[in-house]
């Protein structure tokens, strides 16, 4: 066999190395960052909302069970946050906004979710709700005080919260739809609110359509 | 002899656990930093391989292109925000990568890079350029974060690092096209 031949074999093989190597290591050509092969997981996992004790901008308290019967719209956020927490609510206000009016606080409540309960009082939450327009009623904002729960929450949900020097956090962010029976079923891209609306709205309606 | 030894010392040094932990706590000293020391530890212990299986580079690697591609498939896999999340997060993916980054990029590279013609070496260095200019804005306007466990104020300057990178490697080809080298000879 010649070197050329010898070669051109090689050459094969490296570009077939370098597609199995790709292939796997994207779970085939689908996720290339591990945010999606965190949601992915998620959805497939769709794990149970764990139990755990809200105070709302309104001082009210109650177990997320309050929910029950509902789809829930949920975000993470801290309200001290510059930079993607007020995109992700304008966001969340663009979606609330979309979706067709009689499901709301009826078949799909919205919460948003402090994970930095020291600063987020129910005055500054009932402060950063006003800016987005959220009722405080059929879109909440609270927070969790129990460390051990809203720890376990995160964990759960695979939300990531890096704290950094300058009393700021670094996380990842979503639209998390939690269904009525309390399990995670969707996350959701926060960057693409029609998308969400549809898929929300899809599903709101076939819910309707059953009980009917 | 003695260029492989150093390999091996490079490269054994960066597998010590706190030089790791030091080199992966900030996104570019471990995308541009760690990874390119380990191609080198591999690159400086080609004549060692070199000498051990003489034949073999000859026979398989003749005109330098299965070992280039080699090579670049190797960075275009370390270039995936996900690859960098589960090397610090999955302990095979971090295996892998102190294997593929010196045996399967460094040793290639420089096993090719001499037999490769002059337009061969033009397209790679375009391509590479092209690639890490992409990247570059990819990291710099990135809204999200890409990568779960950096930041991404580290992500923007790891954008910088890639069009500096980028730039420099534009410029070389640049230079190597416009100056004549009979001039210097």
């Amino acid at each position: 066999m010649s070197n050329k031949k010898r070669t051109t074999i090689s050459t094969v093989i490296v570009l077939v190395f370098g597609f199995i190597l790709f292939y796997i290591g994207t779970d085939g050509f689908q996720a290339y960052t591990a945010e999606t092969v965190r949601t992915n997981a998620l959805i497939e996992n769709s794990p149970k909302f764990p139990e755990v004790t809200l105070e709302d901008s309104k001082k009210r308290t109650y177990p997320f069970s309050e929910f029950e019967g509902k789809y829930v719209f949920i975000t993470f956020i801290y309200t001290a946050c510059s930079d993607v927490c007020p995109q992700l609510e304008v966001n969340v206000a663009e979606v609330y906004k979309n979706i067709p009016e009689k499901f709301i606080g009826e078949d799909i409540v919205f919460l948003s979710i402090s994970f930095d309960p020291k600063r987020d009082t129910p005055e500054v939450l009932e402060k950063y709700r006003s800016y987005f327009n959220s009722d405080g009623e059929t879109w909440r904002m609270a927070r969790i005080n129990d460390q051990e729960e809203l720890d376990s929450l995160l964990n759960q949900f695979g939300v990531i919260v890096i704290p950094d020097e300058q009393g700021d956090f670094q996380h990842n962010s979503a639209f998390y739809l939690v269904n009525p029976e309390g399990y995670l079923t969707d996350v959701l891209d926060f960057t693409e609110t029609d998308e969400a609306v549809e898929k929300v709205t899809e599903i709101l309606e076939k819910e309707a359509g059953d009980t009917q | 002899m003695k260029q492989a030894k150093y390999g091996l010392i490079l490269l054994l040094f960066l597998m010590v656990p706190p030089v790791i932990e030091l080199s992966e706590s900030i996104m570019s000293i471990h995308m541009h930093m760690q990874m390119p020391l380990l191609g080198i530890a591999g690159m400086l212990m080609v004549p060692y391989f070199k000498e051990k299986f003489p034949r073999f580079f000859e026979k398989w690697n003749a005109n330098g292109i299965p070992g280039i591609l080699l090579f670049m498939i190797i960075i275009i896999y370390w270039l995936f925000p996900r690859t960098m999340d589960e090397a610090l997060t999955v302990p095979y993916v971090e295996v892998f990568k102190f294997i593929s980054w010196p045996f399967l990029a460094g040793v290639p590279l420089r096993d090719s890079w001499g037999k490769l013609s002059e337009r061969a070496k033009g397209i790679f260095l375009i391509v590479i350029g092209i690639i890490y200019t992409g990247m570059g804005f990819l990291y710099l306007f990135a809204e999200d974060q890409l990568c779960n466990n950096y930041l991404v104020i580290e992500q923007r300057a790891l954008g910088w690092g890639f069009l500096f990178i980028a730039l420099s490697i534009l410029l070389y080809y640049a230079q190597d096209k416009l100056i004549d080298h009979s001039k210097y000879e």
